[in-house]
């Protein structure tokens, strides 16, 4: 899987890199490079800042709209305006999201936009004895399903997005709730939802993969 | 308040009036000398022409006495009278009752007096003349002085309120047109073309105002983006360093919850500043696009969204819709302003306690339980929130009124059955 990211601040590009190890990535840190790499390479993901030295980011985005090509683009951006989410995504953006973000909430995005880009018509995960089906959303262990709330698939998938990586809790919150989630102190709710999703899962013969780490966070081993 | 105008005109009749209650003492003086001298004029040929007559009578004594009686007895006020010596003339003005066909009334005459000899006898001659009486001349003065003034007035009212619809005819154009005018439309004031200075420099004063006032209207907007981009950034670098970190291999748990504080209080920065950028495009009036919705499935979406904050501190919900609630704007600002006020009422809601959503044709009210009335001023102002509250960003409520005030909606508060009761009226907002 090789992805690009289009990104100004060395920083933050150097961070992004260092978390989806996973991946093989490319950095871009200006609009030229961007184009040239775009030009020459195709990518599964491309992680694209709008405000590029040397060029809009949106730009960019109409050059691979008119090529035709078929990577997976997220914005990420500081220009959280709602004109510019629907703009990005009227211009083929598969994802937006805005500055600052968690990582863990970003390599979500990643995996979710791969999986819809290549595998459009079945998109089943086997993840030892389970399997997703991301198109129906159904979870099955062993062969039956495993009835899950909307928020425990959301959970599952996001774990699913990053595995072996701890996940703090302030990010599980804000995944479940946006901008709501740091209007409290306390994200009990999330752990209320873990309990629920994992007990389900053990229930239904699958292992116990999802740790509680140090406490305030968690982990999906696999 | 006053027109400008008005304020000239009342001066001026103040002072035509002066001027015209003061002319008429003078035309009564001027009129009443050229009288007099005209009567004394007329008083003294009389006498003269007497004088030579009686004079021709020299030689005959009888026809002088018979003449003088005939002359008395038709004439009683230009008695001729035989006097001891000559003297000098003199003439007087006097005031008669005189009888006149049938009435009395007071006339007056201007008189002679004077002296002539015929042989060795001196004579004394008194002509008077019915001169007219000053009381009468000065009422006449006064009536036609007065015809005139009112004539003048009428003809400065008229020629006032022709000339104040002309003249400023360009003001309140120009007034009209500020009245109208929006900066976001970030285009200069077409002002209509006039030739009078006075106005011409008024126009060219507001044309400049107009024009700063596009630029720093641009300026803050470049400000807005520019303050959002060069804090979202070092934020978002921080954030996935917190996040990097927390995958560091033989942290212990009091690391990991120090980077757990951290996030928090990052996050709350975070929203902080994604708050003020909104307040700064709201005030810009950046959220252009309108359209008609409902509050009901609004409010029914988001507390769907908010089901687990409700659920953790126990919160009953109850949701009293009299209505649909249609209101036109914009969907993302009635979106953020409503979770702003549902938020509010639950995080500043007790432990088991219920929230009641009440929607009207015209009015949302957001009621939670609570002690004591909160000090209503200060509550919607940014950064002033009533209670200190660790999670708050001191923005939601002041979001909700910037919300309002942009469609011209009320925000209010009221406290009673010992519910804060925050509503929202959409009066000149549509109807279903």
């Amino acid at each position: 899987m090789k992805l690009l990211v289009i990104e100004d601040e060395k920083e933050l590009a150097n961070d992004i890199v260092s978390y989806l190890a996973d991946y093989t990535c490319e950095i871009a840190a200006n609009y030229t490079q961007a184009l040239e790499k775009v030009e020459i390479y195709t990518y599964d993901c491309i992680l694209l800042d709008l405000t590029l030295p040397g060029g809009d980011g949106l730009r960019l985005l109409n050059v691979l709209k008119r090529e035709k090509r078929n990577d997976g683009v997220i914005i990420i951006s500081a220009r959280n305006a709602i004109e510019d989410k629907i703009i990005g995504l009227t211009n083929g953006a598969d994802d937006y999201i805005g500055k600052p973000f968690h990582l863990p909430e970003l390599a979500a995005r990643i995996y979710s936009v791969i999986r819809r880009k290549q595998f459009s018509n079945s998109n089943i995960l086997d993840l030892n004895e389970m399997r997703v089906d991301l198109l129906s959303r159904k979870v099955f262990v062993a062969g039956a399903e495993v009835l899950l709330t909307k928020k425990e698939l959301d959970l599952l998938l996001y774990f699913i997005g990053n595995k072996n990586k701890v996940i703090s809790k302030g990010a599980l919150a804000e995944h479940l709730s946006g901008d709501m989630a740091d209007m409290f102190d306390s994200h009990a709710f999330v752990y209320a939802h873990i309990k629920n999703l994992k007990r389900k899962l053990i229930e239904a013969g699958y292992g116990n993969y999802l740790k509680n780490v140090y406490g305030t966070g968690y982990k999906w081993e696999i | 308040m006053k027109n400008l105008l008005d304020r000239n005109l009342k001066a001026y009749i103040i002072y035509a009036l002066v001027v015209f209650l003061s002319s008429v003492p003078a035309y009564f003086l001027i009129m009443d000398f050229i009288w007099r001298s005209e009567l004394h004029e007329h008083n003294e040929i009389v006498a003269f022409r007497a004088k030579e007559r009686f004079k021709r009578l020299a030689n005959d004594p009888a026809a002088l006495h018979r003449s003088i009686e005939t002359w008395n007895s038709i004439q009683p006020e230009a008695a001729i009278m035989p006097v001891n010596a000559m003297d000098e003339d003199s003439v007087y003005t006097i005031y008669r009752e005189i009888r006149l066909a049938g009435h009395e009334e007071l006339d007056r005459f201007h008189g002679l007096i004077t002296y002539f000899i015929v042989g060795d006898q001196a004579f004394r001659i008194t002509i008077e003349t019915n001169i007219e009486e000053s009381y009468e001349t000065i009422a006449a003065i006064t009536a036609v002085t007065a015809v005139f003034f009112f004539l003048l007035l009428g003809g400065f009212l008229l020629l006032n309120k022709k000339l104040s619809r002309r003249l400023w005819a360009p003001f309140h154009e120009t007034v009209g047109k500020l009245e109208a005018y929006d900066l976001k439309s970030q285009t200069q004031i077409l002002l209509p073309e006039t030739n009078i200075i006075e106005f011409e420099a008024l126009q060219a004063g507001i044309r400049k105002l107009i024009s700063g006032n596009i630029a720093a209207y641009r300026e803050q907007r470049e400000f807005t983006e520019n303050a959002s981009h060069e804090l979202q950034t070092p934020l978002a670098i921080v954030q996935s360093k917190l996040d990097l970190f927390l995958q560091t291999d033989g942290l212990t748990e009091a690391q990991s919850g120090i980077i757990e504080e951290a996030n928090h209080s990052l996050s709350r920065v975070s929203r902080i500043n994604r708050n003020l950028v909104l307040l700064a495009k709201i005030d810009n009036g950046q959220f252009a696009a309108e359209e008609l919705l409902e509050l009901l499935p609004v409010t029914r979406e988001l507390s769907q969204e908010m089901e687990d904050f409700l659920a953790e501190k126990h919160i009953h919900l109850v949701l009293d819709a009299h209505s649909r609630g249609a209101v036109t704007g914009n969907r993302a600002l009635v979106e953020i302003m409503l979770t702003n006020l549902f938020m509010n009422a639950i995080r500043h809601s007790p432990y088991e306690s219920e929230i009641r959503i009440s929607i009207f044709d015209n009015m949302i009210e957001v009621a939670n339980s609570g002690t004591q009335p909160l000090p209503e001023d200060k509550l919607f102002k940014r950064f002033s929130a009533a209670a200190v509250h660790s999670t708050g960003t001191g923005l939601g409520l002041a979001i909700v009124r910037q919300v309002s005030l942009l469609y011209g909606w009320q925000v209010g508060y009221r406290f009673s059955d010992g519910m804060h009761r925050f509503t929202v009226g959409f009066a000149g907002g549509s109807e279903t």
